[in-house]
């Protein structure tokens, strides 16, 4: 018996007002592996991702988290609110605009979904956060407001914050993009302890060196549609498709 | 001016502040209801509380104070002149607290919005714990200048012969033949009444310009 998939996509299909950015897109991660979704802008890659924590709703197709379907529910109903809000809570998302609670302290975006949504006492919830902000450094930042941390710190407090809920699966939505170029390594560097770690991870970025490094499988999405998914070497080194070498000496010409 | 007026004063004073403060109360927290209520964008609903926005922003208080407690007998209700003043003050300032509330909805960031989502809160978590906290002191300042703005409009419910700050000045210059003493007190104590907003008002705005980053 294969193990069950974390995350399972099946014929996955999404259109915006009459556009399709994604077009039956299938793809499979298994527990503690660390995939990277690449493409140019607009390629859909986000839209993905999204989909998978059901922040944007496929037209058509199915997503399974550890075997459980998201969205829809047994019945083939849409899942109610709180179904749902339950199915997210398996997933840890980190977005590329860092999204933190401006009106609540480091501290205080790290545990308040354990305590409001797991109900974990505060005690509990602040001995977890706090091991957590040591993990990404930032434990003596605690008491600040978002407002006095550069991008890259909060980055770091955000990757704390989704790792909280102790999440079966990580979603990053390019994480650096939004960074100055001297912050993109700390945050790079979290990530990369998280993948030794064996988290299971979805990437989508721009980092081509670090996607090389980090990734157990690399997929190459166009105009919506998976053209190449392979192991990190082969890609980089032994693209097949014209599609994928063009891309490659334009974002990465250096690998 | 006479101890005995001085006291006629401050009972006008407090009839001011506690029908302003019910109707003040009441108003904020329907405002607040309404608000939601036309966000969700529920048919027919939605329109009805349009209207009621509409007609409430465009009514002068007097006029609205008139028609409460005139109309109230009609159908069969019998109100106090206290009742019909804070009915009438709270429909006002309902209405414009009820639009306050509505531009910081929908002002309010989507990304904090999806964050709280993606992390597994239900909608009614992160209005509660995220979104609630801070459209309240971002909405303050707006709020407290509508609340000064009903202190200042209260007179109005003079009309139906409630005795408040303003109306009370009367009854003391009709006793003392000297109108100015009792209008100068009355003036100090609507601006001590008003200073005291404009001083929460302050305390808020500080805090708000730490979440405007």
């Amino acid at each position: 018996m294969p193990e069950t998939a974390a995350v399972s996509i099946r014929n996955l299909s999404k259109s915006f007002d009459g556009t399709e950015v994604l077009r039956d897109v299938s793809l499979e991660v298994q527990p503690g592996e660390v995939v990277s979704i690449l493409g140019s802008s607009g390629s859909g890659k986000s839209t993905l991702l999204r989909c998978i924590n059901w922040l944007e709703q496929p037209d058509r197709g199915d997503i399974r988290i550890a075997g459980d379907r998201i969205g829809v529910s047994d019945s083939g109903k849409p899942m109610s609110r709180r179904e749902l809000a339950g199915m997210r809570a398996r997933l840890g998302m980190v977005f590329q605009g860092f999204n933190l609670w401006p009106h609540l302290s480091v501290l205080r975006n790290v545990t308040e979904a354990p305590i409001h949504v797991q109900g974990l006492s505060k005690t509990e919830a602040d001995e977890r956060a706090m091991a957590l902000l040591e993990k990404v450094g930032m434990a003596d930042k605690r008491e600040q407001y978002p407002y006095t941390l550069s991008g890259g710190q909060k980055q770091r407090v955000a990757i704390a914050r989704a790792l909280a809920m102790q999440p079966k699966v990580m979603l990053f939505d390019e994480p650096t993009s939004a960074l100055d170029p001297e912050l993109v390594g700390e945050v790079l560097g979290v990530i990369k302890d998280l993948s030794k770690e064996g988290y299971t991870m979805v990437l989508v970025t721009h980092e081509m060196e670090f996607a090389r490094a980090v990734s157990d499988q690399v997929v190459f999405l166009d105009k919506g549609i998976i053209i190449e998914k392979s192991h990190p070497s082969e890609f980089f080194e032994n693209p097949k498709t014209d599609r994928v070498r063009r891309f490659l000496e334009l974002e990465a010409p250096a690998v | 001016m006479d101890s005995s007026a001085w006291g006629l004063l401050i009972q006008g004073a407090w009839t001011t502040l506690w029908i302003s403060g019910i109707s003040i109360a009441i108003g904020v927290v329907m405002g607040l209801l309404i608000a939601l209520l036309r966000v969700a964008k529920i048919p027919v609903l939605h329109q009805l509380l349009g209207v009621y926005i509409s007609l409430a922003r465009a009514t002068p208080l007097v006029t609205l104070v008139l028609f409460i407690f005139l109309t109230a007998p009609t159908m069969g209700i019998n109100l106090n002149r206290n009742v019909a003043g804070i009915i009438a003050l709270t429909l006002n300032t309902t209405a414009f607290n009820a639009e306050i509330w509505r531009s910081a909805f929908n002002n309010f960031s989507k990304e904090q919005r999806e964050a709280a989502l993606a992390i597994g809160m239900t909608p009614w978590v992160y209005f509660r714990r995220i979104m609630l906290p801070q459209i309240t002191i971002t909405s303050l300042p707006g709020l407290v200048n509508e609340m000064s703005f009903l202190i200042k409009g209260s007179p109005a419910i003079a009309v139906i012969g409630v005795v408040d700050l303003t109306r009370v000045t009367n009854r003391i210059s009709a006793v003392t033949y000297d109108p100015l003493p009792p209008i100068l007190a009355a003036a100090v104590l609507y601006m001590l009444i008003i200073s005291l907003l404009v001083w929460l008002q302050r305390l808020a705005e500080r805090k708000a310009s730490r979440l405007a980053v």
